[in-house]
């Protein structure tokens, strides 16, 4: 990502996330240790969600830059957001 | 037509350059000559009409194209194929080694290049020449950019068959078509998806009053929604569409007020009539309208899908095929279902990359006038795909813009 572009905050992050979830008629938990499967948020969902992120910073995301990892709570989902608009 | 087929039979018939309000008839327009052979480019569409003529008389190996599609990298390519670039009193002449005489009867026709740089489709009159019996007295509009198959098909109608008048509309100035339409009282009129889509949205209850009795479809997929729509504004009119490209001349066309053709006219091959096959989910046409050196089966690179023993012509399989997390989603299929929503006005539909599931389904919309709520048409509209869609295939990104965008091909320019 170009170091111009302004990334997101992480509660930027949580609130675009809500937001996905939301149309989904779902409900983002408070806790980030909340797990992904019980609040049902899937693949569709971090695909859509990943793309509103590129779409507010004007850039593309390179997720290769973050490596193969584990993603099962929220907060796996925001710290792998925030570290791939760093890098 | 030419001198090998014989003086054409139009002659007396009208033609209108609905800019200016010109009224004449082919025989009375000016008398023109060309280097042969020549690429001629033209400011208007009723520019080029006389150059049709000269071409008919003179047999003279001819390129027409407006002039606003010529670019330099495509000017040098046809100064080097041997031809001569007239422009108003402008020549570009080729370069002595490039020199050549001119091939009796060929026309040329330049592909809309839209993967790529436009590419050269040999024709003759008589391989444009696709409606040869005699029609119903119609005065048609012709709204397509000149030189385009399109232009040619509507200018070979009018040149060819007595009774046939037309009336030509700039692509620049084609949305004030409707009101040159009452004017002139044109009574059949031929456009894509697109431009009767965008002429709904710009002209409303005064489309009603161009007294239309032919309505034609073509140049980009058709579906039912925009079918319906025609129908219900003129009730009394025969509403078709047409499948037609510059490599294979117009090859299907239906008058039965559904979207896609039979699925029994495919494998049924007749003489004189195009061949319809399907290879994979691929059409594939053997065509007696084909361009120079066409002949046999051609793989179209269109998309079809069989639905309720109808054949649907969904969008280019380059890009109709978006795989969703290894699920399959037709662009078109999903774009037509967001159509047959009555707040939409148009939409389209592609794939973005993404993380985790390769693509995901986006769109645009443009609402309909009139539509409820213009910011809550997001919500709606992924409400009434969730209805009628599996889950991969509903957009998740829904975009609403104010206009319809379209080229001068009058396609969606997305």
């Amino acid at each position: 990502m170009s170091a111009a572009m302004n990334p997101l905050s992480r509660d930027q992050l949580r609130a675009l996330m809500g937001h996905v979830l939301a149309a989904q008629g779902k409900t983002l938990a408070d806790d980030d240790a909340a797990d992904l499967r019980e609040i049902g948020f899937r693949s569709l969902d971090f695909s859509e969600l990943a793309l509103r992120v590129e779409d507010e910073i004007d850039a593309e995301l390179n997720f290769e830059a973050a490596g193969l990892r584990e993603i099962k709570t929220v907060g796996d989902v925001l710290d792998l957001l925030e570290e791939i608009q760093a890098s | 037509m030419s001198s090998s087929t014989g003086t054409p039979r139009g002659l007396h018939n009208e033609v209108v350059d609905a800019g200016t309000g010109t009224t004449t008839t082919w025989d009375a327009l000016p008398t023109v000559r060309y280097p042969d052979p020549a690429v001629v480019l033209v400011d208007s569409s009723f520019e080029a009409l006389p150059f049709v003529v000269a071409h008919s008389r003179t047999d003279g190996e001819l390129l027409i194209v407006a002039g606003s599609r010529m670019e330099p990298a495509l000017s040098a390519e046809l100064i080097e194929a041997g031809f001569t670039i007239v422009h108003g009193g402008d020549r570009l002449e080729p370069p002595a080694q490039a020199r050549r005489g001119g091939e009796p009867d060929r026309l040329w026709l330049l592909t809309s290049g839209s993967t790529g740089r436009p590419k050269r489709i040999g024709h003759t009159l008589e391989t444009l020449t696709t409606v040869t019996t005699d029609q119903a007295p119609r005065r048609w509009l012709c709204p397509y950019s000149p030189g385009t198959y399109a232009w040619w098909q509507l200018v070979t109608l009018g040149l060819a068959l007595p009774g046939q008048d037309l009336v030509v509309v700039d692509p620049a100035d084609v949305e004030h078509w409707v009101e040159a339409g009452v004017t002139h009282e044109v009574s059949a009129a031929s456009g894509t998806p697109t431009f009767w889509r965008q002429t709904i949205m710009q002209s409303g209850d005064r489309l009603r009053d161009v007294p239309l009795a032919q309505v034609t479809l073509g140049g980009e997929p058709v579906d039912q929604s925009i079918i319906d729509q025609l129908v219900e504004l003129f009730p009394t009119a025969r509403v078709s569409w047409i499948y037609a490209s510059s490599e294979l001349g117009a090859s299907i066309v239906v008058h039965d007020g559904e979207a896609g053709f039979p699925i029994a006219w495919l494998d049924n091959p007749a003489p004189d009539r195009p061949s319809l096959s399907v290879d994979g989910d691929e059409l594939v046409i053997a065509s007696p309208h084909h361009g120079k050196g066409l002949g046999g089966p051609v793989r179209t690179g269109d998309r079809v899908v069989v639905e309720d023993g109808r054949v649907l012509i969904t969008g280019r399989l380059d890009s109709d095929e978006i795989n969703v997390g290894g699920a399959k989603v037709s662009a078109g299929q999903v774009r037509d279902v967001l159509q047959s929503h009555p707040d939409v006005a148009w939409a389209s539909v592609r794939g973005r990359k993404a993380p985790m599931v390769g693509s995901m389904v986006v769109a645009q919309v443009v609402a309909a006038t009139g539509a409820d709520d213009a910011a809550s048409l997001p919500v709606r509209l992924t409400q009434w795909c969730r209805e009628r869609l599996p889950e991969y295939g509903v957009p998740r990104m829904i975009r609403v813009r104010d206009e319809i965008p379209t080229k001068e091909t009058l396609k969606s320019d997305v």
